[in-house]
């Protein structure tokens, strides 16, 4: 599975290029079947990591379409990930989809929860024992919108370009970690293609990390190396889809587990609504007291009588 | 103090609601919330929100891959962030997520370039792409359609501007005329004072040769030419040339029913014509009908 190897294992196994040096199994390189004394080179450092990311792509019962299309939109740009049906309700429990994601054979999952048909949440976790996070999702444009016009290759390794932000505190490397494990295409996976024709954009602005992806377009003749000036000239165009995640809270576990990080400004939907409900709801009871206010004060400062107030009553 | 709760629970998850005020940040993205009432909220809610750094840096090191990885693996770029973006300004936003995006292939490209990996897909490369065809073809048409109607409403304005700009030029010419005309009968009126006051006397002929026309000769209606009148043509030469193209068929109609055209009175059977099947007015009818007015 998709067991990550601990920095102890890369470190013994670095010096002697020996089969049985990794536990699991003798590591099959680039160059064939790992053999005694070969390479004389050491430039592939960890020669025998591989990137064995498998991500589960599931959804909760009553998604909305528009979150829907989402959830298909990143299943189509990520080769190594995996949809699976919908799951019940009631079992969005921790445990349930804990051993979906170990039944699936996956090292990670994203799941997207949509509540009241109105908010979708994205569950980012790393199976088994890894961190999880969940994100509410903003501002979800799908590709099939007609303005995003970009197109790539399916299955092409994206750039994955962060913010500077991303430095700037221990969570936000958490996520950049997480990000890039998920969202990077392991490197000879079998379903990817060999160029890169796009880019994802993860930024942090106001505390939420907003999501690009982009097609390459430069001018060019050869595969491997751009025309003189030809990066000058290279444009980007939106490919999709859009989306912002704001990050509630880490967990420890995979699905729970201790509390590691909770956001301080995020606010739920629901207060959100509430609150609105609430104002609106004071608004009559203001208009009330607001014509009290006005009685009171026309009794107590009485007009003048008007001069001319008679004037036309003998008039009719 | 409300509290909703709605989300997947484990039982640690304290969820801290303040109904003091709630973030600009998440209303500022959530569809269709209050604008106006909605404060930043600071420091109250941060002092209870649980940030566990050293567990967060343990579980970094777990689930990190190896410090030395090949860049290859891992394809990412660090942009550095120039001054921060205001979230609302959508334009200023999404320029700065393309200029990072922008930043980023740049320096990517270098980096492949340098190791002379293959990085930009060939003309001729074939593949299934993440769009279906006819999804683009949906994206262009909406383009092409987009251009024609920016196009069109380019062509409306400047037809207008050039109306305007006809106007204007016309009004210009026909107070010249009119003003010209002015003057000419002031000159005649001018000619005939002076020769009532030098007493009709014969000479006057080299007198007149100032004021009349400087050698233009005089045409009524100030020369124009129209195009192909007629001496049939009752319109005065203004009418439009189709009009006198129908003339047959206005003839016709207006013989058959009067000029002004028909009345009522459309089903109109008279003896003669009730046992004429074939469409009978073709020579027989005009004229035949009694009943109708004139």
């Amino acid at each position: 599975m998709g067991k990550k190897r601990k920095h102890s294992e890369t470190e013994s196994a670095a010096p002697p290029k020996k089969d049985d040096s990794a536990p699991e199994r003798p590591k099959r390189t680039l160059l064939g079947w790992k053999d005694k004394t070969q390479d004389a080179e050491e430039p592939k450092p960890a020669p025998e990591f591989r990137n064995k990311e498998k991500v589960l792509v599931t959804c909760s019962r009553r998604i909305s379409f528009r979150y829907r299309h989402l959830m298909l939109n990143i299943v189509s740009l990520l080769p190594h990930c995996k949809k699976d049906s919908k799951v019940e309700a009631k079992s969005s429990k921790g445990a349930t989809l804990n051993e979906l994601v170990e039944l699936k054979g996956s090292s990670s999952c994203l799941f997207f929860e949509c509540r009241k048909h109105k908010d979708l949440y994205m569950w980012m976790v790393k199976s088994p024992s890894g961190p999880s996070v969940k994100f509410l999702v903003n501002a979800v444009h799908t590709m099939e919108e007609l303005k995003l016009t970009g197109n790539h290759l399916k299955g092409s390794r994206p750039l994955l370009t962060f913010s500077s932000n991303f430095d700037k505190d221990v969570h936000w490397k958490l996520l950049k970690e997480m990000l890039t494990q998920v969202f990077g295409i392991p490197k000879e996976h079998r379903k990817s293609k060999p160029y890169h024709d796009h880019v994802f954009a993860f930024s942090i602005v106001d505390d939420h990390i907003w999501f690009r992806n982009y097609q390459i377009s430069v001018p060019h003749n050869e595969a491997d190396k751009v025309a003189r000036g030809g990066l000058d000239k290279m444009t980007l165009v939106e490919v999709g889809p859009r989306f912002c995640l704001n990050p509630i809270k880490i967990f420890g576990g995979s699905f729970g587990g201790p509390t590691l990080y909770e956001n301080p400004f995020y606010v739920s939907p629901n207060q959100i609504r509430a609150l609105e409900k609430r104002n609106k709801a004071g608004k009559f009871a203001k208009k009330i007291k607001a014509k009290t206010r006005k009685k009171m004060h026309e009794i107590s400062n009485p007009l003048e009588p008007d001069e001319f107030a008679d004037m036309w009553k003998d008039d009719e | 103090m409300s509290f909703e709760d709605d989300f997947v629970e484990d039982d640690e998850m304290n969820m801290i609601d303040e109904d003091v005020a709630s973030d600009s940040e998440a209303e500022s993205l959530s569809d269709s919330d209050s604008e106006n009432e909605i404060t930043e909220k600071l420091a109250e809610p941060t002092k209870t929100a649980v940030y566990n750094r050293d567990g967060l840096l343990d579980k970094l090191q777990d689930i990190s891959w190896p410090e030395d990885v090949d860049w290859t693996h891992k394809l990412t770029v660090e942009i550095e962030q120039g001054q921060a973006v205001d979230v609302n300004d959508d334009l200023a936003r999404e320029m700065a997520f393309y200029t990072q995006a922008l930043e980023g292939t740049r320096q990517a490209f270098e980096k492949l370039q340098e190791m002379g990996l293959p990085f930009l897909r060939p003309a001729d490369y074939y593949a299934e792409m993440v769009k279906s065809d006819t999804h683009m073809e949906k994206v262009k048409s909406k383009l092409l359609y987009e251009k024609k109607q920016m196009e069109e409403a380019e062509e409306r304005r400047k037809a207008r501007d050039n109306k305007k700009m006809a106007k204007e030029v016309q009004s210009q010419k026909m107070k010249e005329r009119a003003k010209q005309k002015k003057d000419e009968i002031e000159s005649v009126k001018k000619w005939r004072k002076q020769r009532q006051q030098s007493g009709f006397s014969e000479k006057g002929a080299g007198e007149l040769d100032l004021e009349f026309g400087n050698g233009k000769s005089f045409q009524r209606g100030g020369g124009k030419k129209r195009p192909g009148v007629s001496p049939g043509d009752r319109s005065g030469g203004k009418g439009k040339p189709t009009s006198r193209m129908n003339n047959k068929k206005r003839e016709f109609r207006d013989s058959k029913f009067g000029h002004g055209g028909r009345k009522g009175l459309s089903k109109q059977n008279t003896a003669e014509t009730t046992n004429d099947f074939k469409g009978g007015f073709r020579g027989g009818k005009a004229g035949g009908n009694k009943r109708q007015k004139r």
